[in-house]
């Protein structure tokens, strides 16, 4: 209820100015909408061939200079029928000792390329399948601060981002009830986790770029009472559960020119955990121990843009874990038995740059259980139709 | 020892004179300006390239390190650059100078009452496109000169020296240049973007229509066919268009009239030989002159 309210007074305050015209000193204010219809060709779904017209979601941006050095952001989302407080930050952008840029709030860690970048601005329609086994439905979005720092390299942009996060996004893969916070507090207390990320910006023509970017994150992701002994009447040992990630990710582009490019995008999270399992029968019941699990997912994808309004893409996807698990201690970033494929196909029409953009993709998903579990594919269509209102930004590489 | 080294440096580096000012320019039509006033005392690199459309740059980190160096940039204004704010903060440059080349002009096309998307990509401080005309290259000039000399004083006659030299030979070309130019005086011509208000108030031209529909609105086929009209009743000769937007709609209109295309470069380095700023005009005019 209080972010209802919380969500009336700022749209209050910003169509205020809306209306009265937006002068200098007024903040950006900018709102995208999204309407999906979906249809599903899974064999046993109630739901099989039948449209489902979503809630349309809206986010609501609002950003500007705070005075000459720093800027704060603001991400007001509706989604699902809830709102929610997508992003609110704050930056420090010039005048640090080392030139350093400094980011704290609520916003998209910078883990990967592809998490930091809103999903309405990806080509593709379904977030990539590693994302939600090892972060969640909304990626890496999590409290926390950030140090950024450029390399004092001449022929190449390279930089250093470190952050450290309160871990919620972490947690979301594993807590019983991943919308609450008591949940997630309750698996893994208050362990903030570090991420870092070192990346590399070629021009290697004219036309043409390339990223690379190095990831990791630390931290703690659950706490656990062990039985240890398999013994029901024996006292329980607390285990702290850590997980290390490690990413690669790249991006090449080729854009000859203002009507068409070809982009080549690909990101991998290599994942490495203390996870519970059981050891086999112990005195009375099964015996708990942790062992350490690696597993991975990663996803890439091509774009073609032609014609300036016109785009098309494939993409492959593979994660351990299944999607649509419900979050558990063997299930999503636990899993290291089981994995899911997906193969995507999308096409995007925009009649005048990103005012408005009409977008269809398909995507099918294989399920491969180790034990032997059989299980049909599910197929997923998805129409969608996007609009932004207000000032929008440059693309950004 | 010691002195045969000290020697050879000096010896290396006399007469060696290093750029003492570090210019970014939004443009390559800056670019060649702060060429021609700053000379060899100024180190200056470009962002957008001459073959590119000004109004959409790709934010690239590689811009964003050409910034951090930099102690002055200069841009066009009237809201062309929307993506230089983005740059300039990835640069983390904060002693740099961000000046608007624009504040000198005298700004045409600009919006009475309240704007909104409907009317398309509209400037509201007025139309970005003032390089055109060749008058306010000297404006741009006189700016750049005083911001040069602000930031370097100590190579003030340099600088002002090679200003007045640019804009004596400027002067010259635009005498012949309104020479050219004056058999297309008072005609129509239809144009693809709305970028030509300043060059058709020089040298006196008439804006038949625009290819587009409304300002950075992509062509359309009823729009097309009211520009067939157009030509056909004004008995219009050719098309200018810049050379980075895609020629599809006016080979349709082409093909339905036998108007001509003339596909020119608005900024240096947007077509081979067309080197500095009068390369441009130059090539610009001659196009004009040649087809009516």
């Amino acid at each position: 209820m209080n972010s209802i309210r919380v969500f009336i007074i700022i749209s209050l305050i910003t169509f205020s100015q809306l209306i009265n015209g937006q002068s200098n000193v007024n903040p950006n204010i900018s709102a995208i909408g999204t309407f999906n219809i979906n249809t599903n060709f899974t064999k046993g779904s109630d739901q099989f061939g039948k449209l489902n017209f979503e809630t349309p979601d809206l986010e609501l941006f609002v950003d500007g200079y705070l005075n000459p050095y720093s800027r704060a952001a603001m991400n007001i989302a509706f989604e699902e029928g809830k709102f929610n407080a997508e992003e609110i930050y704050a930056e420090v952008l010039r005048g640090l000792p080392l030139d350093l840029q400094i980011k704290a709030g609520k916003y998209l860690a910078g883990f990967g390329k592809i998490n930091t970048v809103h999903p309405h601005a990806w080509p593709f329609l379904n977030r990539p399948l590693f994302h939600q086994v090892y972060f969640g439905e909304e990626g890496f979005n999590d409290i926390g601060f950030d140090v950024s720092f450029i390399l004092p390299v001449e022929a190449v942009y390279s930089s250093i981002d470190i952050g450290i996060y309160k871990g919620d996004a972490i947690g979301k893969t594993e807590a019983p009830d991943p919308e609450s916070e008591e949940s997630i507090q309750e698996l893994r207390g208050i362990n903030p986790v570090t991420v870092g990320r070192f990346s590399m910006f070629y021009d290697l023509s004219d036309y043409s770029n390339l990223e690379i970017g190095l990831s990791g994150a630390y931290g703690l992701h659950a706490k656990a009472n062990l039985n240890l002994p398999g013994d029901s009447a024996a006292a329980t040992s607390l285990k702290n559960l850590y997980f290390t990630y490690g990413g690669l990710d790249f991006k090449f582009k080729y854009k000859p020119d203002g009507y068409t490019s070809f982009t080549i995008q690909g990101e991998t999270l290599l994942n490495n955990r203390s996870v519970i399992r059981d050891n086999g029968i112990g005195i009375n019941i099964e015996k708990q121990a942790s062992e350490k699990i690696t597993t991975f997912g990663s996803f890439i994808y091509c774009d073609y843009q032609f014609l300036k309004q016109f785009s098309i893409g494939a993409m492959y996807d593979f994660t351990y874990g299944i999607i649509g698990d419900a979050p558990g201690t063997n299930t999503l970033s636990n899993d290291d038995k089981n994995t899911t494929t997906g193969i995507s196909g999308f096409a995007g029409f925009y009649p005048v740059e990103e005012t408005l953009a009409l977008r269809v993709g398909i995507q099918h998903l294989f399920f491969n259980y180790k034990d032997g579990r059989s299980r049909d594919g599910a197929t997923e269509v998805m129409l969608q139709m996007l609009f932004s209102l207000g000032p929008h930004k440059a693309h950004q590489f | 020892m010691k002195k045969i080294v000290l020697l050879f440096a000096f010896l290396l580096f006399e007469g060696t004179s290093f750029p003492d000012v570090k210019v970014v320019a939004t443009t390559t039509v800056i670019y060649d300006l702060v060429k021609q006033v700053g000379g060899e005392k100024v180190t200056v690199d470009y962002l957008c390239r001459g073959d590119q459309d000004p109004h959409f740059l790709e934010v690239l980190p590689s811009y964003m390190l050409k910034i951090r160096k930099a102690d002055i940039m200069f841009e066009i204004g009237l809201g062309l650059e929307l993506w230089a704010p983005q740059l300039i903060d990835g640069s983390r440059n904060s002693n740099l100078k961000l000046i608007d080349l624009s504040s000198g002009i005298n700004k045409k096309d600009v919006p009475a009452g309240k704007i909104d998307a409907s009317q398309g990509d509209i400037h509201p401080y007025g139309n970005p496109h003032y390089w055109l005309d060749p008058n306010n290259a000297k404006i741009m000039a006189k700016e750049i000169l005083d911001a040069l000399a602000d930031a370097d004083a100590d190579n003030f006659n340099y600088y002002n020296s090679n200003y007045e030299k640019f804009i004596s030979r400027l002067d010259e070309k635009i005498k012949q240049w309104e020479s050219l130019m004056s058999k297309v005086k008072g005609k129509p011509v239809i144009f693809f973007h709305a970028s030509w208000v300043y060059f058709a108030d020089h040298f006196g031209i008439k804006i038949g229509g625009y290819v587009e529909p409304k300002p950075g609105i992509p062509p359309t086929p009823s729009h097309n066919a009211e520009v067939i009209n157009l030509i056909k009743k004004n008995n219009i000769k050719f098309i200018v268009m810049e050379n980075f937007y895609s020629d599809n709609a006016p080979r349709q209109i082409a093909s339905a009239t036998n108007v001509k295309i003339i596909k020119v470069a608005v900024a240096p380095f947007g077509m081979e030989k067309i080197n500095n700023y009068i390369d441009m005009m130059d090539y610009i005019i001659n196009k004009f002159s040649e087809n009516i």
